[in-house]
C-alpha cells in the first residue's frame, strides 16, 4: 500500500515539470494541428472562415497540376539529397575520425556551415553562383572558359546548385551523428580482427559498416523528413524559379495561403504533406522493427 | 510532506511566471511616452531604407506641429506586412492608421476592413480637388473615399549621363536623344551597345519578377491595353485581356533580352550595376531617385519611359493611408489619424524626397517641390499612369503573371503558350 502511494506521489511530483511543456505543446502544436484540419474543410481566407465545403479543397488538390508539380519538385529534392547526404556524411565522418593532426581542424571545418543561418548560406551561395561576376563564373573565365552558366536560372543547374548548397550546409550535423557512433565501436573489435589478419577494407566491411547501420537508419529517416520540408534555401536562392521549376510544395502552400488568400486550400495541401510524411515514417519504423526482431 | 508541498508550490509559481510573460503581448505597438494630453494614434508602415526615413520625418514633423495627437509610427517587415495587416485588423487588434498599396485596397474594402472616411475627411477639412485625379480615383469606391493617397510611384527610366554622352546620345541641352517609336527605343540601346566598351551594359534590368512585369504592363498600356480583368466587380471580375496587345508587348520586351541582347540575362543585382556606373541605363520605380542621388560619382537623369507605342502610359502603384475598421473605434483617434493624412499630403514635398511623386497637384506646383532636383523631370507621369486592375485577386494575379512572363524572358516558353497558361491560371483563381 505504502509503496503504491509512494509511486503515486512520485508521479504527482512530475506534473509541475511536465506542465509548462504540456501547455506550450497543446497551444502551439496540438491546437494548430486540429485548427488546420478544420480549416482544410472550409473556404477560409486570411481574415475569416467563409463556408463549409466538405472535401472540396482535397478534390481541388487532386486536380491541381501545380500541386503535383511542386510535390514532385520536393520529392526530387529528397531523391537527390538523401543518398548523397548519407554517403557524404559517412565519408566525412571517416575522414574526421582518422587519427591525424588535422583531426580537430577537419571536424571543425566540416561542421562549421551548420551553425550558419539559412539567410547567410543563401546569400553566400548567390554571391558565388551569380553570373558575370560571381565567384564561380569568374574563376571559370580566369582559367579560360568563356561560357556563362546560369547556376540559378537554368532548370538543371538550379537543381545542382540547390543540392550542393544544401549538402554543404547540413552535412556537418549528420557527420557528427556518424562520428559519435564511430567512436562507440569498441576498440577491442579492431584489435581482435587485426590479430586474425583482417585488412583495413575488411575491418570497414565487417566491423565499422554493420555497427553504423542503426545510426544510418536514423539519419536516413531524419533526412527524408527534413528534406520534404525544404523551403527557405530554395526561396532565397532561386525563388522557386526558373518559372516554378524548383518551387517546393511548402512554397506553393505559402503562396496559396498568403498571396492568393486561400488558407483553406493551403491547409488541405499541408495535410497531404503531413500524410505523406506519416506514411514514410511508419514504413521506416516498421521495417526497422521487423529487422530488429 | 511539508517539503513536497513547498516544492509543488514553487514549481507552480515557476509555471505561472513563465506563462505571464506572454500574456501582455497584445499591444500593436511598442509603448512610447506620450506627450501630456495627446491622443495616441498607432500607425503601421511597410517601408524600409530611405522610404522609412522620410516617413519617420513626416511623422515627427506632424507630432511637433500640434499637441492634440501623437502618431506612434511602427515599422513592419514588408514581406509579411499584408498578411499581418489583414489578419490583425480582422481580429480587431490592428493599428489605428496604416499604409496600404492601392492594389491591395480592393481586398481591404471587400472584406470590410477599412472605414469609408468621406465624412471624417470633410470634418478635418481634406479638400479632394487638390489631389491629382488619376491618383485619387484609385482610392474611391462607389463615391466613397476608402483611403488618402500620399503618392504615386511609377516605373521610369534612368540613364547614366557620362555613358550616354560618351555614346553621343545626349543633346546639348542635357536631354536624351531617343526616338519615341518601337524601333527608336531599341536603336537607342543598340547604339549604346556599339559605342560603349564591351563590359558596359546598355540596359541593366532584372530577368525575373516584378520589374520586367511592370515594363510589360507599361508597353501593354502604351499599345492601348487597359486591363486584364474587367473592373466592374471587386469579387467577380471577368477575364478580359486584349490578347493581341498583350502578346505584342511581351514579344517586344522579350526581344530586348533575346533577339537584340540589350539586357544581359540573369543579372544578380541590376541596381548595383547601374549604381556602380557599369550600366548606361536602367528602368525601375521612382524610389530609386532617392538611392542614386546619394551615390557618389553617379551623374544620372531620370525620364519617363519613352512613349514607344503611341499612348502615353506606364506602370505605377500608389501608397495610400487607410483607417482600419473596428467595431468599437474611438472617433477621436480616427480624427487624429485623418489629421495626420491631411498633414502628410499637404506636406507631400517631404515625402517626395524619397523619390515618389506627391499625390497633390498643389504640392507639385509648390516651390518646395520644384526646388527638389530630378523629381520634376518625371512628375508628369502621374497624369497618365495605368494602375493595375482593381479586384481582390491583384496579389495572386501578379504572382501568376510574373512567373509566366519569366519563362518568356528566358526564352524557354513561347509567348502563345505563356499567355494560354496565364488565362487558365487566372480563370482558375477568380472563378
Amino acid at each position: 500500500m505504502n509503496s503504491k502511494r509512494k509511486a503515486w506521489m512520485q508521479d504527482l511530483r512530475a506534473i509541475p515539470f511536465l506542465l509548462p511543456f504540456f501547455i506550450a505543446y497543446m497551444i502551439f502544436t496540438i491546437f494548430p494541428i486540429l485548427k488546420g484540419l478544420e480549416m482544410s474543410l472550409y473556404d477560409w481566407n486570411l481574415v475569416r472562415k467563409l463556408e463549409f465545403v466538405r472535401l472540396e479543397n482535397y478534390k481541388d488538390m487532386i486536380g491541381d497540376q501545380f500541386f503535383w508539380d511542386s510535390l514532385w519538385n520536393t520529392t526530387l529534392f529528397v531523391i537527390l539529397t538523401t543518398p548523397t547526404m548519407v554517403a557524404l556524411a559517412l565519408g566525412l565522418a571517416l575522414l574526421a575520425n582518422l587519427n591525424t593532426k588535422f583531426q580537430t581542424f577537419l571536424r571543425g571545418s566540416f561542421f562549421l556551415p551548420s551553425i550558419l543561418s539559412v539567410a547567410v548560406i543563401s546569400f553566400l551561395a548567390i554571391f558565388m553562383l551569380q553570373p558575370y561576376n560571381g565567384l564561380i563564373n569568374s574563376v571559370l573565365h580566369l582559367i579560360g572558359i568563356e561560357a556563362e552558366p546560369f547556376w540559378m536560372a537554368d532548370k538543371v543547374l538550379a537543381w545542382v546548385s540547390i543540392v550542393v548548397v544544401t549538402l554543404w550546409w547540413t552535412v556537418g550535423f549528420n557527420m557528427i551523428l556518424f562520428l559519435a557512433s564511430l567512436q562507440d565501436i569498441p576498440e577491442s573489435l579492431y584489435e581482435a580482427s587485426e590479430i586474425d589478419g583482417a585488412t583495413r577494407w575488411e575491418q570497414f566491411r565487417y566491423i565499422t559498416f554493420p555497427q553504423l547501420i542503426p545510426i544510418g537508419r536514423v539519419i536516413l529517416l531524419l533526412q527524408i523528413l527534413a528534406s520534404y520540408k525544404v523551403f527557405a534555401q530554395i526561396l532565397l536562392i532561386t525563388g522557386g524559379g526558373p518559372s516554378g521549376s524548383t518551387r517546393p510544395l511548402i512554397q506553393y502552400i505559402y503562396e496559396v495561403g498568403f498571396t492568393k488568400n486561400n488558407l483553406g486550400y493551403a491547409a488541405a495541401m499541408s495535410y497531404a504533406l503531413f500524410f505523406i510524411l506519416l506514411v514514410l515514417s511508419i514504413v521506416q519504423l516498421k521495417s526497422q522493427r521487423s529487422e530488429g526482431n | 510532506m511539508k517539503k513536497t508541498f513547498l516544492f509543488l508550490l514553487l514549481s507552480l509559481l515557476l509555471v505561472l511566471t513563465a506563462c505571464s510573460g506572454s500574456g501582455g503581448s497584445e499591444e500593436v505597438a511598442p509603448e512610447v511616452e506620450l506627450p501630456e494630453g495627446t491622443t495616441e494614434v498607432v500607425m503601421w508602415n511597410l517601408f524600409g531604407g530611405g522610404d522609412a526615413e522620410y516617413m519617420e520625418e513626416t511623422v515627427d514633423a506632424f507630432n511637433e506641429s500640434q499637441d492634440e495627437y501623437y502618431v506612434n509610427n511602427v515599422m513592419q517587415e514588408f514581406e509579411e506586412y499584408y498578411t499581418k495587416l489583414l489578419t490583425s485588423i480582422g481580429a480587431g487588434k490592428g493599428p489605428d492608421l496604416a499604409i496600404s498599396h492601392s492594389h491591395v485596397l480592393p481586398e481591404l474594402v471587400s472584406q470590410g476592413l477599412v472605414v469609408d472616411m468621406t465624412d471624417i475627411a470633410a470634418d478635418v477639412g481634406v479638400s479632394w480637388e487638390e489631389f491629382n485625379q488619376n491618383i485619387l480615383d484609385a482610392t474611391v469606391y462607389e463615391n466613397q473615399h476608402f483611403a488618402i493617397p500620399i503618392d504615386t510611384h511609377a516605373q521610369i527610366m534612368y540613364v547614366n549621363n557620362e555613358l550616354v554622352e560618351e555614346a553621343g546620345l545626349m543633346n546639348d541641352d542635357g536631354s536624351i536623344d531617343i526616338e519615341e517609336s518601337p524601333e527608336g527605343y531599341i536603336e537607342f540601346f543598340k547604339t549604346l551597345d556599339e559605342k560603349l566598351p564591351e563590359e558596359k551594359i546598355p540596359f541593366s534590368f532584372s530577368s525575373t519578377g516584378s520589374d520586367p512585369y511592370w515594363l510589360w504592363w507599361a508597353m501593354y498600356s502604351q499599345l492601348g491595353g487597359d486591363h486584364i480583368l474587367t473592373e466592374d466587380n471587386l469579387e467577380n471580375p471577368t477575364y478580359d485581356i486584349d490578347l493581341e496587345k498583350a502578346k505584342k508587348a511581351a514579344e517586344y520586351v522579350q526581344s530586348l533580352y533575346q533577339e537584340h541582347e540589350i539586357i544581359p540575362l540573369n543579372i544578380a543585382d541590376f541596381y548595383s550595376e547601374f549604381q556602380s556606373g557599369n550600366a548606361a541605363t536602367t528602368t525601375t520605380g521612382v524610389w530609386a531617385t532617392g538611392i542614386w542621388e546619394t551615390t557618389e560619382d553617379l551623374e544620372f537623369t531620370p525620364l519617363p519611359i519613352p512613349n514607344v507605342f503611341g499612348e502615353q502610359a506606364t506602370w505605377a502603384s500608389s501608397h495610400t493611408l487607410i483607417l482600419p475598421y473596428y467595431e468599437d473605434a474611438d472617433t477621436e483617434v480616427q480624427k487624429g489619424a485623418v489629421e495626420f493624412m491631411k498633414f502628410a499630403t499637404d506636406n507631400g514635398a517631404m515625402w517626395a524626397e524619397a523619390g515618389h511623386i506627391p499625390s497633390k497637384d498643389s504640392v507639385i506646383e509648390s516651390e518646395e517641390f520644384q526646388e527638389l532636383p530630378y523629381r520634376s523631370d518625371y512628375a508628369e507621369v502621374a497624369d497618365y499612369v495605368n494602375f493595375v486592375d482593381r479586384n481582390i485577386y491583384a496579389r495572386g494575379i501578379e504572382e501568376i503573371i510574373t512567373r509566366n512572363l519569366d519563362s518568356i524572358w528566358s526564352g524557354e516558353v513561347g509567348v502563345e503558350e505563356a499567355f494560354s497558361s496565364i488565362e487558365t491560371e487566372i480563370k482558375d483563381l477568380i472563378e
